[in-house]
């Protein structure tokens, strides 16, 4: 139980969820609000589900950890496709001629990796 | 106007009881800053709780809450019970930026609309002592139809019609207003509700326009 | 991917080496400090921006028929006032101090899966720059309000570009806050240090554990709603029906009232880790503050359509039962609060006027929250002004109080030099006056009939002297933030010289773990040759302070016996 509270925690948080979702299945709203609430609790579930997993294969508390301790410069370009992506909602979709090459750019940066140490 | 006694009776319950939260609030935390202070050298407490207070104090808060719940649904449903005589109908439309009016009971169709600038104000006419269904629609945005001297509004929807009853006592003109943001002009969309006897308000159906003195506004 | 020592950066990078303090350093770091100050910083920017849009709107609401700007551009005013307050400066503000506290608050010397926050930072920048660049087409920004209700949010009635660019941007902003939640909810679970339980976390960690589960169980909510948006203004016959127009409605509070407490929570949070340092004390009533915390989040899940009462086409009684009912849990963190300072020896430093002053000023915006939680009070008073003071009384009076709060509080721990004393107390009272001379006369004003967003008022309307009051405030506010920047600024400039003057370790004798490293802290957080202090409740630094004292009384006693 107590090796295993942070899922108890999100787990019966998406419960008290499902309690108050079933509290207004009593008072009834339209089917659109139950596909909604319901659709949030099942994921909240499912999170609470992947920190059991992780709870499982993983000590509780660390006394060592692994950290990156290099930039990611391919981060940036990323969002930047990203809003370019988004972008061409508004603009037009030529936008995504532009932004599958960025994409392209952040996988190699990922892979080559052109930042060095911050430690 | 039982949504203004309604509001009326809510909101000074509520309000006396937040004044009183807030002033024992404001107190502790006046005498916590004068009492508590450094330059007096108290010893901190290290008592970590006090669950049993908590408790009780939970159950408190709780059964407040349960009886707010209770009483102000009560008076929701209160508020909205089914008038016991058959409402005069009067079908309200918003639109940018202003309101028509139309009674469809009327013998000659009578229907009012208004530009809302400058003092082209549409005027909504009632009897008094008469319930009147509104029957609010709109035929673009969302508008939202509220005079603030009734302590009550609702929405007007497109592809979908509101309805809610008044009855007003007393003879007189207020102002009504747009509530809900719908535009550029959505700060001028005002207009007037006034009630008349209902001899006066049968002969306004009947295409007559309505006397030119203005009542008293409370 | 290393495992955190010094000596682990040695490895071969495979990459030009970068100067770690360059600007390329910071855009792409994977340190969970320099993303979570980015963030910070970038809202704090765009905290600025929106306050002058308000000063803008409070010049032309001074008087009646005042026509400072036209009608559109007022409406472009407050859209971009609200959404940028909320989208893009208090909830980023909050996932920031999340991401920068939280790991050093746990005793981690990083984040679970850096690169995905800095992509939630970077996805939060660039959605603020778009929606703000909206203001830049021919039509100007977005003007259908905050919550941007179909149909006036569809292309019939909003053509603009502006328009597209507000969904892009707060769609972008939201999935970076998203990401950053998540990464956020998954280090405070699953990255503790040993000793770190759960029932010894920080009340500062058990906020964000709260916020975060909102953020991922309701944000999504905003998602599908900005989506809804996007189909209809590509196909305007979504919003003749009125199903979607009222499914938009329910899909953008089902986000849009959890949004509030997260962006709440943490500030809350960050007021009651100050009211226990500056009270000498522990925090009083921790379980029943973090139990309450997690039911307050479940409960305001559920509370949605409060925002919905006067729409006719909502269940008014089941969003007002479970609206009256967040009393019980905002009831008892209060009495953590009281409890707190009642039993402590109170230093009044800056931040600890901030804390205090919270207390009473977000007591007002909760209380009203309970009357416009009663649908029949509600009826009257929302889409009113006097939904807008009580907003603001949460938000401001509140929330950006507790920023405040934290900002005084954290400065020395994230610079190492100290804010100014003089000037935080000029801005404190600055901003306790200007605050409550804004927003309290719209109570007033709302009560009398003046509706929210309304570019302006008649001079018959009687709401000319309450107006001039708010506006005064404003000005109050003005001055008062301006003193902060001038506070901030000339802090960083000292720092920049060499010139501040080291604050230390622990200048507040503080009670959580990242007050045990230096100020600001290493890369990994705690230097390996500095182990940490045992993690023996949520008050380490208290606990070791108070075994250190009572150590020296038992060794004072035993002395005294000694000689005797």
């Amino acid at each position: 139980m107590k090796r295993h509270l942070p899922y108890v925690v999100v787990a019966g948080w998406g419960a008290l969820n499902g309690l108050l979702l079933a509290v207004l299945g009593i008072y009834g709203e339209s089917s659109l609000v139950f596909w909604l609430y319901g659709g949030v609790v099942a994921l909240l579930e499912v999170a609470a589900l992947a920190v059991l997993a992780s709870s499982r294969t993983g000590p509780d508390q660390h006394v060592r950890y692994r950290v990156p301790d290099r930039g990611a410069g391919a981060v940036p370009v990323v969002a930047l496709g990203c809003a370019l992506v988004a972008l061409a909602f508004v603009y037009g979709l030529w936008l995504l001629a532009l932004a599958v090459p960025l994409f392209g750019v952040a996988i190699a940066l990922a892979l080559h990796g052109t930042t060095a140490s911050e430690g | 106007m039982i949504q203004r006694r309604v509001f009326g009776t809510v909101f000074t319950l509520e309000s006396a009881v937040a004044a009183f939260v807030f002033l024992v609030v404001l107190a502790l935390v006046c005498h916590a800053v004068v009492r508590r202070r450094a330059g007096r050298q108290p010893t901190p407490s290290d008592r970590p709780q006090r669950p049993v207070l908590e408790k009780y104090y939970v159950g408190v808060l709780a059964a407040f809450a349960a009886f707010l719940v209770a009483w102000t649904a009560w008076q929701n449903h209160e508020e909205h019970r089914p008038p016991n005589r058959t409402p005069v109908r009067v079908d309200v439309m918003g639109f940018q930026w202003c309101w028509k009016f139309g009674y469809p009971q009327s013998p000659a169709k009578v229907s009012v609309t208004g530009t809302c600038r400058g003092k082209d104000l549409p005027t909504l006419v009632v009897p008094t002592g008469r319930p009147v269904e509104l029957r609010l629609t709109s035929n673009d945005v969302i508008h939202s139809l509220w005079v603030p001297d009734l302590r009550y509004k609702m929405d007007a929807f497109p592809d979908h019609v509101n309805t809610f009853t008044l009855t007003l006592d007393h003879e007189g003109r207020w102002r009504g207003r747009c509530a809900e943001f719908c535009g550029e002009r959505h700060y001028a969309m005002d207009f007037w509700i006034k009630a008349v006897s209902p001899e006066e308000y049968d002969r306004y159906l009947h295409g007559q326009p309505i006397g030119t003195g203005t009542g008293t506004a409370t | 991917m290393t495992v955190a020592s010094p000596a682990a950066g040695t490895e071969d990078t495979g990459g030009r080496p970068v100067v770690p303090g360059g600007w390329l350093g910071w855009v792409t770091s994977t340190d969970h400090k320099r993303i979570g100050l980015l963030t910070i910083g970038t809202s704090l920017v765009i905290f600025l921006l929106m306050g002058v849009l308000a000063l803008l709107m409070r010049s032309q609401l001074a008087q009646p028929d005042l026509h400072v700007v036209d009608p559109a551009t007022f409406s472009q005013l407050f859209t971009i006032h609200g959404s940028g307050m909320i989208y893009m400066v208090l909830t980023p503000f909050a996932v920031g101090m999340g991401t920068y506290l939280v790991p050093l608050q746990i005793g981690a010397p990083g984040i679970a899966a850096p690169r995905l926050t800095l992509l939630g930072y970077w996805l939060y920048v660039l959605g603020a720059v778009l929606m703000l660049s909206g203001f830049a087409t021919p039509q100007g920004a977005h003007a259908g309000g905050w919550f941007s209700y179909p149909p006036l949010a569809d292309k019939v009635h909003s053509p603009g570009l502006g328009s597209d660019l507000w969904i892009a941007g707060v769609l972008l902003a939201t999935t970076g806050v998203i990401i950053m939640g998540w990464t956020v909810l998954w280090t405070v679970l699953r990255r503790r240090a040993r000793g770190m339980t759960m029932l010894r976390l920080p009340v500062f960690c058990w906020s964000m554990i709260a916020s975060c589960l909102m953020v991922i169980g309701a944000f999504p909510a905003l998602l599908a709603a900005l989506a809804l948006l996007a189909v209809g203004r590509a196909d305007a016959s979504v919003f003749t029906s009125n199903t979607w127009n009222i499914g938009y409605q329910h899909l953008f509070w089902f986000y849009g009232h959890p949004v509030v407490y997260v962006m709440f929570f943490p500030y809350l949070a960050a007021v009651a880790e100050v009211l226990a340092v500056f009270s000498g004390r522990r925090f009083f009533g921790y379980k029943g503050t973090a139990l309450s915390l997690l039911v307050f989040a479940a409960l305001s899940m559920s509370v949605w359509g409060h925002h919905m009462f006067a729409t006719g086409q909502a269940t008014n009684d089941y969003y007002s039962l479970t609206s009256i009912a967040l009393l019980v849990p905002a009831g008892v963190e209060y009495f953590g609060m009281i409890g707190t300072i009642l039993g402590g020896r109170i230093r009044l430093r800056t931040p600890m006027l901030f804390a205090l002053a919270f207390i009473p000023q977000f007591l007002i915006g909760g209380l009203t929250g309970i009357m416009v939680g009663t649908p029949v009070i509600d009826y009257h008073v929302t889409d009113s002004y006097f939904v807008v003071a009580h907003l603001h009384y949460v938000l401001f009076a509140g929330s950006a109080f507790g920023l405040f709060a934290a900002v005084y509080y954290w400065t020395p721990k994230v610079t190492g030099a100290m804010l100014s004393e003089r000037l935080g107390r000029l801005h404190f009272w600055l901003l306790v006056v200007g605050t409550n001379l804004t927003f309290l006369p719209m109570f007033a004003l709302g009560y009398q009939g003046m509706p929210r967003r309304v570019a302006t008022y008649a001079s018959f309307d009687g709401f000319a002297w309450l107006n001039l009051l708010a506006s005064i405030g404003a000005g109050f506010l003005a001055v008062g933030i301006g003193v902060f920047v001038v506070n901030v600024l000339w802090t960083l400039r000292k720092v920049a010289l060499g010139r501040s003057g080291n604050a230390g370790d622990d200048p507040w004798q503080a009670h959580t773990l990242e007050w045990a490293t230096s100020s600001p802290p290493p890369r990994f957080n705690f230097a390996a040759d500095r182990s940490l202090p045992p993690i023996t409740s949520f008050a380490p630094l208290l606990d070791l302070r108070e075994r250190r004292a009572s150590g020296a009384a038992v060794g004072a006693e035993q002395e005294g016996a000694s000689g005797s």
